[in-house]
């Protein structure tokens, strides 16, 4: 054996040694190297978050910046009711307390604030409740939200589909009197900044599920009695 | 050190196994969140620890930085920094969802996704989800404490550093 083998031999070991001791260098550089890439990382996270809000723009006829309002302004009860388009319990409880809600708002007892959530994007490949709910603000500024509302759960895609294209979004509209350039909002997705901001102030207002029905600010069951119920004890 | 040196000989595959499968979670769970950072920030929101902006900060950033953290597991680079971080993470997350039972909301974790809300008639599952991140954190921790395994870029860079030394 020449001294230059003996050499490679004892050094091959002293690295397998090392190696399995756990010794090894763990310099500072190599944390505040990794910890400066993941701040970086979750910087340019926030910086396209940032960049992707859509700019405010107005709301539609009947509606502020965070729903849109059906029933006379001075009506003493107020209900908000935050629902999604795509979502199937919202649906179920048109059904069963669309009438009420009906009789309430006619009657002058109530108006109701809807805010079209675009919180259940992920069940449609194609963002239909973004989509849904930039149309329906294109039918409050053509006057008919309240029939749109109706139309649309009454078309209302399963979920993990792609959702109702915008042609039949307008169609549904015309079929419920929508004219002027109703056609030309839902295409423009004239409301884009407008069901960004309702969806983000209705999280920011802690609601996590839709539908979420409040009477003057508290939430209540989503049945027609608790609703009846909750405007009569508001109202007195 | 001894120890766990003992166990690493003991188990060679354990730590390497704890790598690739964190640094997979992380993949998976932040490619899952960064296509729609709108809900992450609003799964964030819904735990209601957070002033709005850190809320909009944690949310719109974390997907991105899982990520990152996953890939450096799974290439091996940084290993046990990245170990560190994964721990520290998962640590805030078993506070946040065990805070979220504690104090009875009822939220979707969001961690693979989804901004927080639970379909009409879903449980909260906070039972199965800490399960999940305590199993994970200890995962880490694993990695964290043993010697660079095998494939990892830590471990050919080590080597490489050594055998140069000794040739010169």
């Amino acid at each position: 054996m020449t001294p230059t083998s003996t050499r490679r031999g004892r050094s091959g070991r002293r690295k397998k040694v090392a190696v399995r001791s756990g010794a090894r260098p763990l310099s500072p550089w190599t944390v505040a190297g990794i910890i400066v890439l993941l701040l970086f990382a979750g910087g340019v996270g926030f910086g396209v978050y940032r960049a992707q809000q859509p700019s405010a723009s107005g709301a539609p006829a009947g509606g502020t910046d965070t729903g849109i309002v059906v029933g006379q302004a001075d009506a003493p009860v107020t209900v908000d009711i935050y629902l999604d388009f795509q979502c199937p319990a919202c649906q179920a409880y048109e059904q069963r307390a669309g009438s009420t809600i009906e009789q309430l708002v006619a009657s002058g007892r109530a108006k109701v604030v809807y805010h079209p959530v675009a919180y259940l994007n992920r069940f449609s490949s194609t963002r239909y409740s973004t989509r849904s709910s930039q149309a329906a603000a294109c039918a409050a500024d053509a006057g008919v939200f309240p029939q749109y509302l109706t139309a649309l759960y009454a078309n209302q895609p399963p979920e993990n589909s792609a959702g109702l294209p915008d042609d039949q979004l307008v169609a549904l509209g015309r079929q419920v009197g929508a004219g002027g350039d109703f056609p030309t909002c839902v295409a423009d997705t004239r409301y884009a900044g407008w069901t960004a901001a309702v969806t983000d102030a209705a999280s920011k207002a802690g609601i996590n599920a839709t539908p979420t029905v409040m009477v003057d600010g508290t939430a209540i069951d989503t049945t027609s009695e608790a609703l009846l119920a909750a405007v009569q004890a508001a109202g007195r | 050190m001894t120890t766990i040196s003992r166990r690493h000989h003991l188990w060679p595959l354990l730590p390497l196994a704890c790598r690739l499968t964190l640094g997979v979670v992380w993949i998976v769970a932040g490619a899952a969140k960064v296509t729609a950072l709108d809900e992450s920030v609003r799964a964030v929101r819904a735990y209601r620890l957070l002033p709005d902006l850190a809320a909009q900060i944690v949310g719109a950033g974390l997907p991105v930085v899982e990520i990152l953290l996953g890939v450096l597991l799974l290439l091996g680079a940084g290993v046990r920094v990245s170990a560190v971080l994964s721990a520290l993470l998962m640590l805030a997350f078993v506070i946040g969802i065990g805070s979220a039972w504690v104090r009875g909301l009822r939220i979707d974790c969001g961690c693979f996704g989804s901004g927080g809300e639970l379909a009409a008639g879903e449980q909260p599952t906070y039972g199965r989800e800490l399960v999940r991140d305590l199993a994970l954190l200890a995962a880490a921790v694993v990695v964290a404490l043993s010697p660079p395994g095998p494939l990892t870029l830590d471990r050919f860079l080590m080597t490489q550093k050594m055998t140069r030394k000794e040739n010169s």
